[in-house]
């Protein structure tokens, strides 16, 4: 698979300085994000949650090179000046082109980024998220969970170091939600790629993270960084029945303000 | 009945009692032959001139599959250009739509003199009327492409190229042919103006001559193979359209 953790050198993937940003839409713009800080070492799993409309979308779409900032943003020690090769991004919507068939919505992130990859590739991913019989599908004839899982797989196939996921799963419901995340977490433990997760679940966060990240409402502000110490690889019962994760539930609700 | 012979039966159906009632009332009231011709008389003269106005049919097809094709590719290119360089779609673009507003009939004559009573002024007629709704039909599927898939190929640092070709050309297709149905017909009206005008040959020219020589018969038969001459083009279209599938999902 892809590096070895234990011999990587763990070095700053994601690192981010007095960040803000502000829309010029509307009368004087909208402040979306205020005085960030914020370090992803490389091979963590970061989810970030927070109200709605606080700047989690606006964060990750500036770690993807997708919009313009002010601050210091560093990924693998560049300053982010556009797209990164090193980066795959999913989205909450769907990514796939309806007229293309799910083996070349597989493909087409890597044939786009001109990075080669072979047939055995493409078999091997469609074996990892469950598509086998699906290949030559188009997204309408999917379920919305198999057009979730065939971009990630589109996300994965070109071995990005750094996965940017902005609430992937949010749409689906939370049977599939919870089974994605389960995958997610199984192939996340054999590739180790750097993760940023957008949520609104906290159970969800927690389940997956090393680390949670909570934000303010808008301007969104980093409120609090909780570190989750809870033992991987993560099963489901064994995780959720651990003492520690209803601890973390009940932290993070408190400064979500649910509680 | 299977809802799939309806379909041919119902309209089949419908033609044969219009037929009817077009025939008989003729009759019962009696009305002069060079106001309204029987049902049966258009048919015997569609018989009798086959040939005839099988030739003259094929000259207005073929004016009209020119000058739909020239306006297919012309109004793409036109299209591209003014959604990719905003200079044309500063320049070029208004004075387009505001051309349109001249009514195209009234051009005729002045094709005439430019391109002569052959073929080609016809062309040009054709072009004419059918290059504006591929052209605003194209600009609509190309801005409609859904913005969530335009950012993702941003993402993946797509060139220019490969986002017009793997993306904006496929999600504007459907709308594109749906611009292609509506010029199918206009391309026809174009090319019947342009017999009108000046031409010694084609449907149109038929259609003149017989209002001149009061053969209303021969008029109606004229305009009947213009119809169904439009009606299999456009069915033509449907059958490529079934082709962009994705229009649907
Ligand atoms: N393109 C834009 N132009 C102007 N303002 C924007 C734009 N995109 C987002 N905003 C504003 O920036 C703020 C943050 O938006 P963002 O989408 O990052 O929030 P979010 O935390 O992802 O919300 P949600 O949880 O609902 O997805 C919002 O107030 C929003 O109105
Ligand atoms: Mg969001």
């Amino acid at each position: 698979m892809m590096t070895n953790i234990t011999n990587a050198k763990v070095q700053t993937a994601v690192a981010i300085r007095k960040l803000s940003k502000t829309y010029s839409a509307g009368s004087g713009g909208t402040l979306a994000l205020s005085d960030i800080d914020l370090d992803i070492r490389g091979h963590e799993f970061v989810s970030v949650i927070g109200p709605s409309g606080c700047g989690k979308s606006t964060l990750l779409r500036i770690i993807g090179g997708l919009l313009p900032y002010d601050g210091a943003a560093l990924v693998n020690g560049a300053p982010i000046e556009g797209p990164s090769p090193d980066i795959s991004i999913v989205f909450q919507k769907s990514n796939l082109l309806p007229w293309l068939t799910t083996e070349a919505n597989l493909n087409l992130g890597a044939q786009i980024r001109k990075k080669p990859i072979t047939p055995a590739d493409t078999s091997r991913m469609i074996d990892l998220l469950g598509l086998k019989g699906f290949e030559k599908n188009h997204p309408h004839q999917l379920s919305g969970g198999m057009q979730q899982r065939v971009s990630l797989g589109q996300a994965l196939i070109v071995r990005p170091s750094i996965l940017l996921l902005d609430e992937p799963f949010g749409a689906l419901d939370a049977l599939t939600r919870d089974r994605l995340n389960i995958e997610l977490l199984r192939i996340w433990e054999e590739a180790r790629q750097t993760v940023f997760l957008v949520t609104h679940s906290i159970t969800e966060a927690i389940f997956l993270s090393d680390r949670v990240v909570v934000m303010s409402p808008r301007p969104g502000r980093i409120i609090e960084d909780v570190r989750i110490d809870l033992p991987r690889p993560r099963a489901v019962k064994e995780t959720r029945a651990d003492p520690r994760f209803s601890r973390y539930v009940n932290q993070l609700s408190e400064l979500m303000g649910v509680v | 009945m299977s809802e799939k012979i309806r379909n041919v039966v119902d309209p089949v159906l419908f033609l044969i009692v219009l037929g009817l009632l077009w025939e008989w009332s003729v009759r019962f009231f009696r009305i002069k032959p060079y106001l309204f011709p029987t049902l049966s008389d258009v048919f015997a003269v569609l018989w009798n001139e086959r040939v005839s106005m099988w030739n003259q049919g094929l000259i207005t097809l073929l004016e009209v599959v020119v000058g739909f094709a020239a306006a297919t590719v012309g109004g793409v290119i036109i299209a591209l250009a003014i959604f990719f360089v905003p200079t044309v779609r500063r320049t070029v673009y208004p004075m387009i739509t505001a051309m349109q507003s001249i009514p195209k009939v009234a051009l005729a004559p002045l094709m005439v003199v430019w391109f002569g009573y052959g073929l080609s002024a016809k062309f040009v007629m054709a072009f004419l009327f059918a290059v504006f709704p591929i052209i605003i039909a194209t600009l609509g599927g190309l801005a409609g492409t859904p913005q969530n898939l335009v950012e993702h190929f941003r993402a993946l640092n797509a060139s220019g190229w490969e986002t017009i070709w793997r993306l904006r050309i496929p999600s504007a297709l459907p709308s594109f042919i749906d611009g292609c149905k509506i010029a199918i017909p206009l391309a026809m009206i174009g090319a019947v103006v342009g017999e009108f005008i000046g031409s010694q040959n084609g449907l149109g020219y038929v259609i003149l001559v017989s209002s001149s020589t009061a053969q209303t018969a021969q008029m109606f038969a004229a305009l009947i193979t213009i119809a169904v001459l439009s009606w299999a083009l456009f069915l033509l279209m449907e059958l490529i359209s079934k082709l962009v599938w994705w229009r649907a999902v």
